[in-house]
């Protein structure tokens, strides 16, 4: 037993004295000692900046301070940056600027903005170097930025008070399209909201997890005793413990929760400890000993369809084959044909607050899951699954979510049966919270996929064919595999016209990490290729890569996409074009001479996409959800829905859409996270379709409920119950505004006359028709389409690429709240260009080699370029009041418009994803002024040095 | 989680600091930690007692004769910020602005950067270009050694065991008569900040009103076991206007003077073109101020 630490602290302005294990660091001091869980943990190593707080004054990571070192000095954390009861004024400006997301990195970000500000940072690009040591996956750091220039300018005070009067001061305003402030932004900022992490309940135990280290092996044996042994540990079980089912697969039953005989994949789960504290559980899963025989494996996904290959799962490597066959490619007559392959790399989701859920059991006879998740409902079946329950005997509620982007769609269903396991098998209430590491190289990723392009075009630069072949690395488990190749599929060819088309998308099993969903799920790949090949077919016919794209996009009179679907009038595919090309200064950037500077080379480029809005026909049977609207006595409203705020901003969205409907101020409505008690199934929160869903089965509530509440307006304002209006807080009689009640009047007679306060809706997609085998007919709904055209000055020589500005044109439908659109497409953007540029998964033999944020590099505030954004609205299809999802369009066209831009800034082909600075060099060879030290230090080897390294 | 340490000594003198550091081999110090506490807690690193270096008031820059001394324990947060070694020392200044981000440089120091002895240490060239001095003191004494013989290999320094860094020395700089002076820090790296340097250059030069090279001193981080002096590509360019036929010259000679490996940050391959680049773009610079 080693001995303890007295530590005193000016922690928040107060004197206080903790006695701490001399291996304590500041950040646990704050969280378990002090009860301070602002704070964040995001992931251990100084690299991410949620756990910064101020000691001295100065912003530091709390995670690499020993608690012991702090002692005799002061320490500010985000509970203490707030002043008589006030925000901060960065905070302030965050919350009114829309600059808080998910809400996991905010504490950290408000702290080091705080001590920006102190020190009066300069301008706009000191502002950004200071904040880049706080990572943010959500906002994509434009409306953090100018929060942070907000705050530091005099008129900070003034504008804060003017957004914030925005409704009050119009109460005839309608809610619709505003940009009042999100319901969740105040609590995440200071630092209130409880995370998994965050909550604790008595006896609780802590999870751990031994995983495989290898890709393929055979499980000879494991050895559990000295896990055992280590003191504090509780259980330690194996797939023999466990009570249900030992499978944790959402639509194929291919994977075990623990695995029996094989390993497939590193990070394949052996056993699983839980302890008291999470040193001891760690501890112990580290001891687990699994006595491994390697197998053969494959990691390559074209290599795994080889007849030979090792297999994965003895039924082959096979998974599924998904077609598209319209027209006849072969007999097309093209004049102009291109081919290509590309390898478009995966992606880590790198949400900042890692997985975690809590399983709170009762006498194993329910349980109670809190989890970081997108799906409640899929946690609910896998743990039901496990444990051999009922679906009503597991309650999911959803924690506040600190980002998952698809990341949070499947994981967090394996990681609750975990907990809810050992829940049951210690009958304690069990915690599992991932480390960052971990996380990185157990959970899901964007397919890597192999794209194979045959196209062509006429003389008149007209599209005539289009061969797509593309193989998607599954990994060693399907998961969702298939559903984003369905996707994938579909969106082989993007938003055009083309008359011939023949897609093959295949799913391979290979022994690598699995994907699964991200953003876009399956889109942006297949539209990184199509875009490049655009681009390809463009330079083969001599055309601007602009004018190309115009004669051949979709439009009211081409409808047809890739399956053949009619595309729903207006066709706004031209239309973004066109509003993008002129924000980014298409015409004049080509005009004009580029610049020269030394090595530095200017390029443009355009992406667009074609998104199938909501759920592809594949998952229809998913596309439902299900609202619960209550009006209260005092004219408040309360609203359940059963899809997920994760960052995204569904909160805000449903407040928005229920006060629209309902004709109150946005802040009388309060949404509440779901609960799987509370709502019926509502399928996943994935495919942008968060709002939409959601939102409609809340239009759906309130036309219920006002079948009850017209009639008694109708009879108070003495008019035909047809003409009873609600907007603006009031209840109005047409024709004739100034006869009105307050709804809150109106809401207080409801429950004193004892009138049904609360109403169910539900929302089902239309049926669509649509043949798989030839993958031909109406896979979605109705689209939406987008269009970025990206600026980039890339550095020849270092390979350097520097976006400079993104400008997107968004065919949104209508818009619901101004600022959640915004942040949407800003981190859109920059979680696109992230993957263009920079996200490498880099796999040895099935091993993720860079699971941290130290490399594995996504942007800072440092990388963010300009963006410009038009929103085109129309009276198109859509979901509540026309809007159309924006999550995922946001993304998509992003990496393409960047490839396209550097290679239009260096002249060469690149067919690689990720485009970071060794790959453009690679991709010079030659053409690179210095290729000759690499040759030359070959020709001469390293006779004159002794070989060195590591 | 707790880092796996047993022990934490926090003395208050370095004599007191010296005498635990002497009498227990599995100890070791700790100033900012933002290395060390990641490598306790990947188990890179097993130590079971730490000494805490802050209450020995190692922290601080100071004019002394004929140069400036940084303690230890200064961060890189000040230095950065240091009006004294943003005049006299341009390549410090700016490598301690680029070491991870800011929350970072408002706690690594300047001793740790160096002790840690990681090949893409980021003060390391620019310490290196200056023939900084190291004071190094230990039970048995003080001792000075330059800093071109400090790093030994990767995570390997100089400092044997019981040894404490407490400051580091820079000489001014004697500006050749008729010269004037550059002195630039670059790194290269997969983004523009927080990043760890796949390719870091310091170089100083004094250039003759002809243009020639007087004298130059390049350095470089990331391109072998240890940063490095480039001396081939120093002696090919000295006394030469940097014209293309002298750059072309050192570029080839810088590649005798680096060893670089693939690694999961870049390949060697990358990492030769890269050093090349920013060394002819110093050599360019230099000719053109």
């Amino acid at each position: 037993m080693s001995e303890r630490v007295v530590v005193n602290l000016k922690l928040n302005g107060a004197r206080r004295t903790f006695e701490v294990a001399p291996g304590r660091r500041l950040l646990d001091l704050l969280r378990e000692d002090a009860g301070l869980t602002g704070t964040k943990e995001g992931c251990s190593a100084g690299e991410c900046g949620a756990c910064v707080v101020l000691l001295d004054g100065a912003p530091v990571t709390s995670c690499l301070v020993l608690a012991a070192s702090a002692d005799g000095h002061e320490v500010v954390t985000v509970e203490g940056l707030q002043q008589s009861g006030s925000l901060h004024p960065f905070q302030e400006a965050l919350v009114t600027h829309g600059g808080v997301q998910c809400g996991f990195c905010t504490p950290g970000l408000a702290v080091t903005g705080a001590a920006a500000l102190a020190r009066s940072p300069g301008d706009a690009e000191e502002r950004a170097r200071l904040l880049a040591g706080n990572l943010c996956r959500c906002t994509g750091y434009v409306k953090v930025l100018e929060a942070l220039e907000r705050a530091s300018s005099e008129e900070a005070d003034h504008d804060t008070r003017r957004e914030r009067a925005h409704f009050e001061e119009a109460p005839g305003h309608d809610p619709l399209g505003g940009h009042h402030e999100r319901p969740d932004a105040r609590a995440k900022v200071s630092g209130s909201t409880r995370y998994v992490a965050d909550l604790a309940v008595p006896g609780m135990l802590h999870a751990a997890v031994a995983v495989a280290p290898v890709a393929s092996a055979c499980v000879v044996g494991l050895s559990l005793a000295t896990a055992r042994a280590i003191d504090g540990v509780e259980a330690v079980i194996t797939a023999a413990d466990l009570p249900g089912k030992n499978l944790v697969g959402v639509i194929f039953e291919d994977q075990p929760l623990l695995a029996l005989e094989r390993v497939r994949m590193v990070g394949e789960r052996l056993a699983l400890v839980a302890a008291r504290s999470p040193e001891s559980a760690w501890a112990a899963a580290h001891l687990v000993h699994a006595d491994l025989e390697p197998l053969p494996a494959v990691h390559d996904p074209i290599q795994a369809l080889a007849p030979d290959a090792p297999r994965v799962h003895d039924a082959g490597n096979l998974i599924r084959t998904f077609r598209v066959v319209r027209g006849h490619t072969a007999c097309a007559r093209a004049s102009v044909v291109v081919e290509a392959e590309y390898r478009v790399g995966g992606q880590e989701h790198a949400y900042l607050e890692p997985q975690g859920c809590l399983a709170i059991p009762e006498g194993r006879q329910h349980i109670t899951i809190v989890a970081s998740c997108q799906c409640p409902f899929y946690v609910q079946q896998a743990v039901a699954r496990v444990l051999g329950l009922s679906l009503a005997a597991v309650r999911v509620e959803q924690a506040p979510t600190g980002g998952g982007f698809g990341g949070k769609e499947d994981y967090p269903s394996e990681l609750a049966a975990c907990a809810a396991v050992l829940a049951f098998a210690t009958d304690r209430p069990v915690r599992f919270v991932l480390p960052r590491e971990l996380d990185m190289q157990v959970s899901s990723k964007r397919h890597a996929m192999v794209i194979r392009h045959r196209w062509g075009a006429d003389r008149n630069g007209h599209l005539r064919f289009a061969e797509v072949e593309t193989v998607l690395d599954a990994g060693a488990y399907i998961g969702i595999s298939t559903v984003v190749a369905e996707r994938a599929n579909v969106s082989s060819i993007g938003p055009y016209h083309v008359p011939a088309v023949r897609v093959t998308t295949r799913v391979a099993y290979t022994n690598n990490l699995f994907g699964g969903a991200f953003r876009g799920f399956g889109a942006p790949q297949v539209t990184w290729a199509a875009e490049a090949t655009m681009d390809r077919l463009a330079r083969a016919c001599a055309l601007d890569p602009l004018e190309f794209r115009r004669r051949n996009l979709l439009d009211d009179r081409r409808r047809r996409t890739c399956t053949g679907q009619s595309v729903r009038r207006p066709v706004l595919a031209r239309e973004c074009l066109d509003r993008a090309a002129a924000l980014a200064g298409w015409d004049e950037f080509h005009a004009r001479t580029r610049h020269q500077d030394g090595p530095a080379r200017e390029g443009m480029g355009i992406g667009l996409v074609l998104y199938g809005c909501n759920l592809h026909h594949g998952g229809q049977h998913l596309d439902r959800s299900s609202a619960v609207v209550i009006l209260q006595s005092d004219g408040s409203v309360v609203v359940r829905v059963g899809l997920t705020e994760m960052g995204q901003g569904n909160l805000a969205a449903c407040q928005t859409i229920a006060a629209q409907a309902l004709g109150v101020d946005p802040a009388q409505v309060q949404v509440w996270q779901p609960d799987t008690t509370t709502v019926a199934d509502s399928g996943p929160t994935v495919a942008s379709r968060g709002a939409h869903a959601s939102g409609m089965a809340i239009l759906n509530a309130v036309e219920r409920l006002r079948k009850r509440i017209d009639p008694l307006a109708a009879e108070l304002l003495g008019c035909d119950e047809r003409d009873v209006l609600l907007a603006g807080g009031f209840a109005s009689a047409r024709g004739d505004p100034d006869r009105r009640v307050p709804i809150a009047r109106l809401a207080g007679e409801m429950a004193s006359r004892r009138i049904e306060g609360i109403s169910t809706g539900w929302y089902r997609s239309t049926e669509r028709r649509f043949d798989a085998a030839t993958g031909v007919g109406d896979p979605y709904e109705f689209y939406a389409i987008a269009c970025h055209v990206a600026q980039v000055t890339v550095d020849a020589e270092l390979g350097l690429v520097r976006v400079v500005e993104v400008s997107a044109a968004h065919d949104v439908g209508r818009v619901i709240h101004r600022d959640v659109l915004e942040g949407q497409i800003q981190g859109g953007v920059v979680q696109g260009i992230g993957w263009g540029t920079s996200e490498e998964l880099k796999l040895d033999r099935g091993r993720l080699a860079n699971p941290s944020f130290t490399d594995y590099i996504i942007p800072t505030s440092a990388d963010v370029p300009r963006i410009r954004i038009a929103v085109v609205e129309s009276e198109g299809p859509g979901g509540p009041f026309g809007a159309k999802g924006i999550g995922e369009p946001s993304l998509i066209p992003t990496a393409a418009a960047v490839r396209n831009a550097v290679v239009d800034a260096l002249g060469i082909e690149i067919d690689r994803l990720p485009i970071t600075p060794p790959a453009i060099v690679a991709a010079l060879s030659d053409r690179h002024p210095f290729a000759w030290v690499a040759e030359e230090e070959k020709a001469h080897g390293r006779t004159e040095e002794p070989a060195a390294g590591r | 989680m707790d880092v796996p340490v047993q022990q934490v000594i926090r003395p208050t003198t370095v004599a007191e600091a010296l005498a635990v550091l002497a009498g227990r081999p599995d100890s070791r110090p700790i100033a900012g930690g933002t290395d060390l506490m990641v490598q306790l807690r990947d188990g890179r690193k097993r130590v079971s007692c730490v000494v805490d270096l802050g209450g020995l008031g190692l922290a601080g820059i100071r004019q002394i004769d004929g140069g400036v001394e940084i303690g230890a324990s200064t961060r890189m947060d000040s230095i950065a910020a240091d009006d004294g070694v943003r005049r006299h020392f341009p390549a410090l200044a700016a490598a301690a602005g680029t070491v991870g981000a800011w929350p970072i440089q408002c706690r690594a120091t300047l001793g740790g950067n160096l002790a840690n002895a990681s090949p893409a240490a980021d003060t390391a060239p620019a310490l290196l270009v200056a023939e900084a001095l190291l004071t190094v003191v230990s039970a048995a004494g003080t001792r000075r050694l330059s800093v071109v013989d400090f790093f030994l290999g990767p995570g390997r320094s100089a400092l044997a065991p019981g040894e404490l860094l407490v400051s580091v020395f820079l000489p001014l700089v004697q500006i050749p008569p008729d010269c004037r002076l550059v002195e630039r820090f670059v790194k290269t790296g997969p983004r523009l900040e927080q990043v760890i340097s796949v390719v870091s250059l310091a170089g100083r030069a004094a250039v003759r009103t002809d243009g020639a090279l007087e004298s130059v001193r390049l350095a470089l981080g990331s391109v072998a076991p240890t940063p490095v002096r480039a001396q081939r590509a120093e002696t090919v360019v000295t006394g030469r206007r940097p014209d293309p036929v002298a750059r072309r010259e050192a570029v080839q000679a810088l590649q005798h003077d680096i060893a670089p490996i693939d690694d999961v940050r870049a390949p060697a391959r990358y990492r030769r073109i890269a050093a090349a680049v920013l060394l002819d773009r110093f050599l360019q610079e230099a000719a053109r101020v």
